[in-house]
């Protein structure tokens, strides 16, 4: 192992060039990839953001009975999924309606004689990453039920966000695939480059005796640090444009979503990404090597 | 040590480069393999060492059945044969030393007996006051001792050698011979190909005769 090491460092130096060239192929490979990534995260975390006020609003007949409301209630407390429920009368959304507005008088509220809001349920839910499916099973649960009038979520808006988040993931999968494919190609080729390089010391060693494995370890070393270190350094630059847009941009975003911060992307996607970097260079050095060097074992 | 039963072989041409090849090479014996160029010496040898294959036969080498050993455990074959070849094959980035020790290398020794194995084969070849020299800067002989030096340096049990001598002034080849038999008085087998009658008359070795890729006797 520590010769195949040697070798393999032996390899890149006399290639120096030709890997640099290669690990800045890749570096900017998966920056783009990376930068998708942190997109995806922080729009994710958006999404959890806001879901977090997002809540159902079962708006409730005028003439609902005592007994429809009895069933309704029990509806919801016996829910494992609903964290809190809080009964708004009419009155009281009346006084509130009034009490937001009671800054900018408006002749309108006051000269009307009759109180226009439903009676309503708030439901808070817990938190959960099937939120939003539990929110509009609920919902569905209630529309048709007698004695309610509407309910409200924002459907819209959130199936629109999720269409795009699916769209994104689809997105970032297909990029992935592409860019991967020709990364593979492109460390194949410098491992070819370096093969050309030692192709008479590399026939000689066959010839007096090496093992296969001998021969290919340093190749397939050379292909997983080539991905390795694009992958670290693609990390990198990534880290530092967050640091930059966190730094210079906080506070914008602050105002646009409460308690929400410019993230990097998490540990597990880390590891992933530096895993399927390395991947992708032994990937590189076996095409080579199942193409290329195996027919010289014979 | 080397036996060799009904070998043909040929590349598709009309002629078949080997037909019919029998002979055996006993442990620790020297035989001079002859022919004229093109007769199929090398190709011969190739067979010997696996990187030829051929059509029909058998042959076996130290015990090994060449024919039934798959890709992957060639090397085992070949840690057992020293090949010397005509065009010596030396690296020229590497100095006389490293050319040498990189037999070892590529088996895997470690670095305390790389460099008494390799001091070794270079004293054996005369070579020791080279050590640092790179092939271009070394005679014709001298390369084709780096390359003997190679190919005794992992203590194999059997030397081929595809026309040493070949591209050497008589003086120089007289050495080189005297070389190979050297290693036979340690008990390896030799098979020197040569189309040098004038060496072959000089000795008492067995000699093998291949013209057209048929054998026949001297």
């Amino acid at each position: 192992m520590t010769s195949s090491a040697h070798t393999t460092l032996s390899n890149i130096k006399s290639n120096l060039q030709v890997f640099l060239v290669s690990v800045a192929t890749i570096t900017v490979a998966f920056s783009i990839l990376g930068l998708f990534l942190v997109i995806f995260v922080n729009l994710n975390s958006f999404l959890t953001t806001w879901s977090k006020h997002v809540q159902l609003i079962v708006y409730l007949e005028d003439d609902i009975s005592k007994d429809q409301r009895g069933v309704l209630e029990q509806l919801i407390s016996t829910n494992p999924d609903v964290e809190s429920m809080t009964f708004i009368s009419k009155e009281s959304a009346w006084a509130n309606f009034k009490n937001t507005f009671s800054t900018k008088k408006s002749d309108f509220i006051d000269e009307l004689k009759f109180n226009p809001l439903p009676s309503s349920y708030n439901i808070k839910f817990r938190p959960s990453p099937e939120r939003f499916t539990k929110i509009r099973n609920f919902a569905e649960l209630f529309k048709e039920r007698e004695g309610v009038e509407s309910v409200e979520y924002g459907e819209k808006w959130l199936r629109a966000f999720e269409k795009f988040m699916l769209f994104i993931r689809i997105f970032l999968l297909a990029v992935g695939g592409l860019l991967s494919l020709g990364l593979i190609l492109i460390i194949s080729n410098t491992i070819k480059l370096s093969f050309y390089s030692r192709q008479e010391e590399i026939e000689l060693m066959l010839l007096i005796g090496a093992t296969p494995g001998f021969v290919r370890i340093p190749f397939m070393l050379e292909g997983m640090l080539q991905g390795l270190l694009g992958g670290i350094f693609a990390l990198a630059l990534i880290k530092f444009l967050q640091l930059y847009i966190q730094v210079q941009f906080q506070g914008s975003l602050e105002t646009i979503v409460r308690g929400m911060e410019f993230q990097y992307i998490s540990q597990p996607i880390i590891l992933i990404l530096l895993a399927s970097s390395v991947f992708i260079g032994w990937m590189g050095s076996y095409i080579f090597i199942r193409q290329f060097l195996s027919p010289k074992f014979k | 040590m080397i036996q060799l039963f009904k070998v043909a072989k040929s590349y598709g041409g009309g002629t078949p480069a080997l037909a019919d090849i029998n002979f055996e090479v006993q442990k620790g014996e020297f035989i001079f393999l002859t022919g004229p160029s093109g007769a199929g010496k090398t190709t011969l040898l190739k067979i010997m060492y696996r990187t030829e294959k051929f059509d029909q036969g058998q042959v076996l080498v130290n015990g090994m059945n060449i024919g039934k050993i798959p890709d992957r455990k060639l090397y085992l074959l070949r840690r057992e044969i020293g090949f010397v070849f005509q065009d010596y094959k030396l690296l020229v980035k590497k100095n006389v030393f490293e050319n040498v020790a990189f037999a070892q290398e590529v088996i895997g020794a470690n670095k305390k007996r790389i460099r008494f194995k390799t001091w070794e084969a270079l004293k054996n070849v005369g070579l020791t006051h080279k050590k640092d020299s790179y092939p271009q800067q070394l005679s014709g002989g001298e390369q084709q001792r780096v390359a003997i030096a190679r190919a005794l340096v992992n203590s194999p049990k059997i030397i081929l050698a595809d026309e040493p001598t070949g591209n050497l002034d008589p003086e120089i080849s007289l050495e080189i011979l005297k070389l190979f038999e050297h290693v036979k008085k340690s008990g390896v087998t030799v098979v020197f190909a040569t189309h040098d009658q004038e060496m072959i008359r000089s000795r008492n070795h067995r000699v093998v005769v291949i013209k057209r890729g048929k054998l026949v006797t001297p």
